[in-house]
């Protein structure tokens, strides 16, 4: 078990000093994080980094104004002016009922993953990938490459009298890089990955030989011809992204309590196909990105927002809830698990006539009416059933809430890349336009 | 402000390697006030130590969370034993970087920090503005948000400094609805280098813009979709200055080039119309100071002017020390990191296209069938130039003149081919003094240009 002492102390003198105010809840999360992080450029090793890192982050209610404060430092007085700093801030802030913190949970100490790192194995890892990029896929030029372990160690209070301890390892795994044949180069590709093992040679890992595969076959790629109307197929990477769009624009707090989210008077009813069901699952055995407490002090807990189709719960936090008169989000965390279709890639590709796979979209944020216009990225066009060729300047506008209820296909394959497990979507009815 | 304490540090550094020791704090203030009620109200500071040291071809480096002589000494024998370490797995051989005649180079002024009732007060303000001038709308939001950072920078082979970079910003969001039911929003943005005393002691002009953006707003909600397809386009300097980071910066920093860039190949051809002229400066802009004034980087390198194009033709690169080596060019102060743990990465500073010699009016004039694009969100750039960023505000040019508001979407082309369609410049330029780039790590730029008349691809339905 790693050294807490720094940690304990610096908690127990911050709940000193709490404990000595009047009319004030708070919060707090005391962390030593260190990271060992190898960078390739251009094919070969050039950076190694260790960064040791310290956070205090203190949030504070008195007489329901809240202030919020965070340093790097486990100096008593630095802690003693930052909460100081904060009672302050708050004094200025509109006192509102709706701002609460969790009642105690029954703490625990939670320890996951490798929480030391094994150098000499992630190098040779890290050496073993490099060289098999270059021998295997000779038209790929890996432009950065970042492995890293990374360690923390925290403590969670409230004045509720809740306390979390947890101790983490985990390696993540960065790769950019593009397909380049010496005259030609394609766009920009990624992949990326978090492992808690290193048993598998990070090439075999997620998606990375496909993304690979994939960069190498962009390189001279070609626009759509004219403007249609067709398919497409999202890759889980690119489908995240979207779910990163409703969490902002359609569940959030702001977009509820405002009433400006387009599904902020649907609980119960349909938003998207049956066959569509999205959750937010720290506890799932596959992902590795974990949440213990919520970002008010819940313990954490699995839970679904959209159901066969059907919305059940918003993310809403306990102010969110609170203010707009809904159910708290059981977590706050990003850990997507879209459930799996019965359908293979193969076959979705098989099933458009016309239409694309799409690895990303480089677009502007959507605004709240969910409409997106914006570059396919990384995406190749398919006709009559089979991948025809890489794509370049073609734009794909759709919109992008309203889309699930034109999802026709999930595939059975998902991918898991340690924050997030989703299958490939297949939906109709986008506009595709070429130059 | 920080103390001065790192200097004596210098000692510690190994003979042969080449070694930078930088020590820093980033200040945050944030305060966001939605629908009336102060949501966000935080004060937070991180500061640290960190080295890089560059021996044998390979760099090493290490940062703490202390700013201290003892953490300085710390951090410096593990990025020298993390160069050693790494030097038995690289392959490549690379040479020594060119010295730089020593020097002390600071910035003209440091931070000052301010209570946070103050910030509380003018965004209450602000949003009591909004709430009495704009009676259509349906939601309101109030951001401020200032990220400060002052760094000491020691370097055993190049100058040393002592700079601040202060900067702040208030950004609000208005919501409507608009005919078809839906809700259509626009943001605006106040601010730039300097601290709050400098940028809203008098709010009238930001009032200015909560009325021009409420106004812009209402013709939004009666807004139709943009054609999709190539259209002739009137670029606002807001967005031009995207132009300028997205389309071009990004696709001529030499790391990039290194990765591919479609840059690389260009250099010395024409790739622009001959009016066409894009610079990166490092601190002064027409005599005046530049938007975010950088005096030194984080190599310890003097900060000069980056000339990317020259009437049409591309002239440079942006670099750090390593790949100002490798190109055989000098190296011009690009090399940034944003909080102490980061390491340098080449990063743009006030980049612009410059200003020509027409009026916007005859711009706008000269357009039969086209758009007018007033606002962008973000924007995006890949290495073969393809790039895009969002409009969230513009205007349909009928016949010369401004016709209906157009709904939110995306403009998209390739970097090269958008240039060589280039035929108006407005006169003037616009900085836009708040950006921050999202390469790897957050930074602060800005970016600017003049109205930019040019074909481009416009998504649509």
């Amino acid at each position: 078990m790693s050294d807490m002492t720094k940690i304990t102390k610096a908690a127990d003198y911050l709940s000193g000093l709490l404990k000595e105010k009047q009319n004030l809840k708070a919060q707090f999360e005391i962390s030593e994080i260190t990271t060992t992080e190898i960078t390739v450029e251009n094919g070969d090793f050039s950076l190694l980094r260790t960064m040791f890192d310290k956070d205090v982050a203190i949030k504070v209610l008195v007489d329901q104004k809240p202030g919020t404060t965070s340093i790097n430092s486990f100096e008593e007085a630095d802690i003693k002016d930052a909460l100081e700093n904060a009672i302050t801030s708050s004094a200025s802030a509109v006192a509102d009922d709706c701002f609460n913190l969790a009642p105690a949970i029954k703490g625990e100490e939670f320890t996951r993953g490798p929480l030391e790192p094994d150098m000499d194995t992630l190098m040779s890892r890290t050496a073993e990938l490099k060289e098999a990029i270059a021998k295997e896929y000779p038209n790929i030029l890996l432009m950065m490459g970042i492995v890293e372990h990374v360690r923390t160690d925290s403590m969670y209070r409230n004045t509720n009298g809740t306390e979390d301890v947890v101790h983490s390892g985990v390696y993540n795994i960065y790769l950019e890089f593009a397909g380049n044949d010496g005259n030609n180069t394609s766009g920009i590709s990624g992949s990326s990955i978090s492992i808690e093992t290193l048993d598998t040679p990070f090439i075999e890992l997620g998606r990375i030989r496909k993304d690979l595969e994939d960069a190498e076959k962009s390189v001279a790629p070609t626009s759509v011809d004219g403007k249609f109307e067709g398919k497409i197929i999202f890759t889980p990477e690119c489908f995240k992204n979207a779910l990163n769009t409703y969490m902002q624009i359609a569940l959030s707090d702001i977009v509820i309590v405002d009433n400006s989210s387009l599904w902020r008077n649907k609980i119960g009813q349909k938003v998207a196909a049956d066959s569509f069901t999205f959750s937010v699952k720290p506890w799932d055995k596959r992902i590795i990105d974990h949440e213990y407490h919520t970002a008010d002090g819940f313990r954490s807990e699995d839970y679904t927002i959209i159901e066969n189709g059907v919305l059940k719960s918003f993310a809403t936090s306990l102010y969110g809830a609170n203010k707009a008169k809904v159910e708290r989000a059981g977590n706050t965390s990003a850990a997507y698990v879209v459930e799996p279709g019965t359908t293979s890639l193969d076959d979705m590709i098989k099933n458009i006539d016309r239409g694309l796979i799409v690895g990303a979209i480089s677009a502007g944020a959507p605004g709240v009416n969910g409409e997106i216009a914006g570059v396919a990225k990384n995406a190749f066009y398919i006709e009559n059933g089979k991948i025809v060729n890489a794509v370049t300047e073609t734009m794909i506008s759709f919109n992008v809430v309203n889309v699930l209820n034109n999802i026709v296909d999930i595939s059975k394959e998902v991918l898991c890349n340690g924050d997030f497990v989703i299958p490939y979507i297949c939906v109709d009815g986008i506009t595709i336009s070429g130059k | 402000m920080l103390e001065d304490i790192l200097g004596k540090s210098k000692s510690l550094f190994e003979t042969g390697a080449q070694s930078v020791l930088r020590g820093q704090e980033n200040r945050l203030r944030s305060v966001v006030i939605n629908q009336g009620v102060l949501v966000v109200n935080t004060r937070s500071e991180e500061s640290g130590v960190c080295a890089k040291v560059y021996k044998n071809g390979v760099n090493g480096f290490a940062s703490m969370a202390e700013y201290s002589e003892a953490a300085a000494e710390q951090v410096i024998k593990a990025a020298t034993t993390n160069a050693n370490y790494l030097r038995k797995y690289a392959q490549t051989q690379k040479g020594v970087l060119p010295s730089i005649s020593s020097q002390i180079i600071n910035s003209k002024r440091f931070i000052i920090d301010f209570e946070q009732k103050r910030i509380i007060d003018i965004c209450q303000d602000i949003d009591a503005y909004i709430v009495k001038h704009c009676p259509k709308i349906t939601s309101r939001m109030v951001n401020y948000r200032e990220d400060t950072m002052e760094k000491f920078i020691y370097t055993s082979d190049a100058c040393d400094g002592h700079v601040a970079y202060p900067r702040c910003r208030i950004l609000f969001i208005l919501k409507m609805e608009a005919l078809d039911g839906s809700t259509v929003e626009l943001h605006e943005i106040a601010g730039g280098f300097g601290h709050i005393e400098d940028h809203f002691q008098n709010l009238d002009y930001v009032y200015r813009k909560v009325d021009e953006t409420y106004k812009r707003l209402c013709d939004k909600a009666e807004g139709v979709y943009a054609e999709a397809g190539e259209k002739t386009v009137i670029l606002h300097p807001d967005v031009a200055g995207m132009i300028a980071h997205e389309a071009i910066g990004h696709t001529v920093e030499a790391d990039l080039v290194l990765g591919g860039s479609v840059a690389g190949q260009n250099l010395n051809k024409k790739v622009a119309s001959d009016i066409v002229n894009i610079v990166d400066f490092a601190n002064t802009y027409q005599g005046e100071q530049a938007p975010l004034p950088v005096y030194i980087d984080d190599e310890g390198i003097p900060a000069k002017d980056a000339v990317l194009v020259k009437d049409g033709v591309l002239t440079g690169f942006m670099h750090n020390r390593e790949s100002a080596l490798h190109f055989g060019v000098e190296p011009l102060g690009n090399a940034r990191g944003h909080v102490f743990s980061d390491e340098p990465l080449i990063r743009m500073r006030n980049t612009t296209v410059l200003p020509g010699k027409d009026k916007l009016e005859d711009m706008i004039a000269s357009i039969d069938d086209g758009y007018y694009l007033l606002n962008t969100g973000n924007g995006e750039a890949d290495l073969t130039g393809e790039f895009m960023f969002g409009i969230t505000c513009g205007y349909e040019i009928k016949h010369g003149k401004l016709g209906k508001a157009i709904l939110d979407t995306t403009v998209s082309g390739i970097a090269f081919d958008l240039l060589k369609t280039v035929d108006m410049l407005s006169d003037e330029v616009t900085w836009c003094p708040s950006g921050t780039c999202g390469k790897k790590q957050l930074m602060p730029v800005s970016m600017g240009g003049p109205a930019v008349k040019c074909k481009i691809n416009i998504g649509g339905r």
